[in-house]
């Protein structure tokens, strides 16, 4: 079966085939053959050659997380259908948080460098900074000081700055 | 002692609290609002009482509806835990005044300590060092800028009801200046409901070290000895640890002689912590004085075995304290880590979500103060910490150690968290060697906040893996239909270990 992941905006194109508690997967032209057991609900044990993966994986409603080593990566399957997504613009910047808009620091037509302070975003009593990622023009601004916003709303679009 | 104790908090400490009361044979009552309905401080406490709408304003910071309800179930005494009302004068005040006992130091010595620039004046008297700044009643822009061009950049601008890195800006230039005023000014005017602000000094190669004090009624005032609290991401702690490693037994004799100085001096009672900055060249100054149970008070716990919250009960209930300073010494090292819902690679942003799963390390002298568990929500409304975790062994190098590996089996998914960062933090060469400073996430760390790793090759396979298994029910289904007379073909809808 083909399996894709994304995970911070990159996908990743798996197969994996299972016979008994043996899996077989391909990713990136290498192929892993393992012996795997789910020891608890989620909770897998895993033998890649002489090494041993553990893992907890979880299934949120849209998103698994994945815990390995202490680390946790939340990832997204994707189905590709050929169905175009809807791009993100670069530069343009969404909303890190859910909160809201303290102050706005630039208006329509105002350049920006990275790392600018562009808006304030209040969240948990604390004013959060909201930088530029891109250097650029502000091409608009969607957003105004009192106002609530959304986890990952478009709040202004900027024109990439030509290298 | 009290039969029965109200604790007007929530999450990890509400929890703290009300199983040391359990212990003592007291009778707990827990609050709620309504997101926390099901969380583990009401599961665990004998009894609790909705207080409604999630705004804490509503629910956690309303005094009167708190001291109605703890009227109401005959509540002898209320704990506040730390944050929400355990620093504001008019809950001690108004608990006292419906004759139910606050457990803390007086309304008057909150007040006094709460303002941080009478506060400094105040212990400046007793002969404790403080540090250089502008701590005047005039709060106009002009004074501000000129206050703050004589004591020169880099100064900090810092919020006088201020807590927990709110309403604080660092200026390094001049220009910089009158931004950071308004800025502090307007998140001070809107966590604390007071927009003044004061200005000081900037030190260089700051170190947080703060001394734990517990002080009776009847004026015995000892301390336990320091926390090193240097470790912190926007001006709030996430790594604490004890001993200093940087502390000497002459620092630490002047330094604690000092904290019981400065808590005599206002007449403190109950368990409340004295803050200094300590320099590289160990000159050590008085910032401020929790007066209050600390977050970060497992680690004095796991050094001195003395328990901090049964003593403020104690205390509190007007029990003398027969600890005497000559009897108490510190074991070993603690270090503890505050765990987080954030994300350190965005600028440490609150993370909101259902917690999928929690399943927390164990071992040996590892501690967990958890408020969390599995399915729990993380909503916005209250602060994104979920947890503590403590360790204590015989010296810092194990204890990092230890850290490391709980850490290293440390499992909340479905919200991001601080864990791989932290882990990071500590396997820093200078953070192991103790070259410690109030900069250090900044110095060492500015990078990692933008740095986005990839999914591990690791990771993907035990991707494949789950989806390969949890995708194969139509095998299940076959071995159904070949035997009709099967008992699994009664079972109706039931799925077995899903």
């Amino acid at each position: 079966m083909f399996i894709n992941y994304e995970h911070n905006n990159h996908v990743y194109n798996v197969t994996v085939e299972r016979r008994e508690n043996q899996f077989f997967i391909t990713y990136d032209n290498n192929e892993y053959t393992v012996i795997a057991t789910e020891q608890k609900p989620g909770q897998l044990f895993i033998q890649l050659g002489d090494r041993v993966i553990k893992s907890v994986i979880s299934q949120g409603d849209e998103d698994k997380f994945v815990f390995i080593d202490g680390s946790i990566y939340k990832v997204k399957r994707i189905e590709l259908t050929g169905r175009k997504k809807t791009e993100k613009r670069e530069g343009d910047l969404h909303s890190p948080i859910s909160g809201t808009v303290v102050s706005c620091k630039v208006k329509e037509g105002s350049p920006v460098k990275k790392d600018d302070v562009i808006l304030i975003i209040e969240a948990m009593k604390m004013e959060n900074e909201i930088f530029c990622q891109n250097a650029g023009i502000i091409r608009s601004v969607y957003v105004k000081a009192g106002q609530a916003v959304e986890n990952d709303q478009v709040l202004i679009e900027i024109d990439p700055e030509m290298p | 002692m009290f039969k029965k104790v109200l604790i007007a908090n929530r999450g990890e400490i509400a929890v703290r609290i009300i199983k040391a009361c359990q212990e003592m044979g007291i009778r707990t009552v827990a609050v709620y609002s309504e997101v926390d309905k099901n969380a583990p401080h009401v599961q665990i406490a004998d009894e609790s009482i909705n207080l409604g709408d999630p705004t804490p304003s509503e629910s956690y910071l309303n005094i009167a509806k708190i001291i109605e309800n703890a009227t109401k179930v005959h509540a002898e005494a209320i704990h506040p835990g730390y944050g929400f009302l355990a620093e504001n004068p008019d809950f001690a005040k108004a608990c006292t005044d419906t004759g139910i006992t606050f457990i803390g130091p007086t309304p008057e010595v909150i007040r006094l300590m709460g303002d941080k620039i009478e506060a400094k004046k105040t212990i400046a008297h007793a002969d404790v060092p403080v540090i250089p700044g502008y701590h005047g009643v005039k709060q106009d822009l002009s004074t501000l800028l000129k206050e703050g061009k004589k004591i020169g950049f880099p100064l900090l601008v810092k919020a006088t009801a201020g807590g927990g890195g709110k309403g604080m800006r660092i200026v390094h230039a001049e220009s910089e200046l009158e931004q950071a005023i308004e800025s502090a000014k307007r998140e001070a005017k809107s966590a604390f409901g007071n927009d003044s602000v004061f200005l000081e000094q900037y030190v260089d190669k700051p170190r947080h070290i703060e001394f734990q004090i517990l002080a009776d009624q009847h004026g015995h005032v000892i301390h336990l000895f320091e926390r090193e609290c240097s470790i912190q991401r926007r001006h709030q702690k996430i790594i604490e640890e004890t001993p200093s490693p940087m502390m000497t037994l002459p620092l630490r004799e002047i330094m604690g002689k000092a904290a019981v100085a400065a808590a005599t001096a206002v007449g403190y009672t109950n368990a409340g912590t004295i803050e200094f900055m300590v320099d590289g060249n160990q000159n050590f100054y008085f910032m401020e004085m929790n007066t209050r149970l600390q977050v970060e008070h497992p680690i004095t716990e796991a050094t001195t075995g003395i328990d901090l919250v049964k003593w403020q009960l104690r205390i509190a209930s007007g029990m003398e304290l027969p600890i005497q300073q000559k009897d108490l010494i510190q074991r070993g090292h603690a270090l503890e880590c505050r765990i987080y819902a954030e994300d350190p690679s965005n600028g440490f942003l609150p993370s909101i979500g259902t917690l999928e799963k929690v399943d927390l390390p164990n071992g040996p002298n590892i501690r967990n103060d958890t408020g969390v568990e599995t399915h729990f929500h993380v909503s916005p409304y209250y602060d994104p910490m979920l947890a503590k975790l403590t360790v204590n062994t015989e010296n810092r190098v194990e204890s990092i150690n230890k850290m490391i590996w709980a850490l290293s089996h440390y499992v909340v998914l479905g919200v991001t968290t601080n864990i791989s960062f932290l882990k990071k933090v500590l396997d820093h060469p200078e953070f192991r060697k103790g070259n410690i400073t109030t900069h250090f996430i900044n110095d060492y760390f500015h990078d990692w906040l933008v740095t986005k790793e990839g999914l591990p090759l690791d990771a993907l396979i035990a991707l494949a893996v789950y989806d390969s298994l949890h995708t194969q029910r139509q095998e299940v289904v076959r071995y159904k239909e070949a035997d009709p007379h099967s008992p699994w073909q009664h079972m109706g809808r039931w799925r077995m270990g899903v």
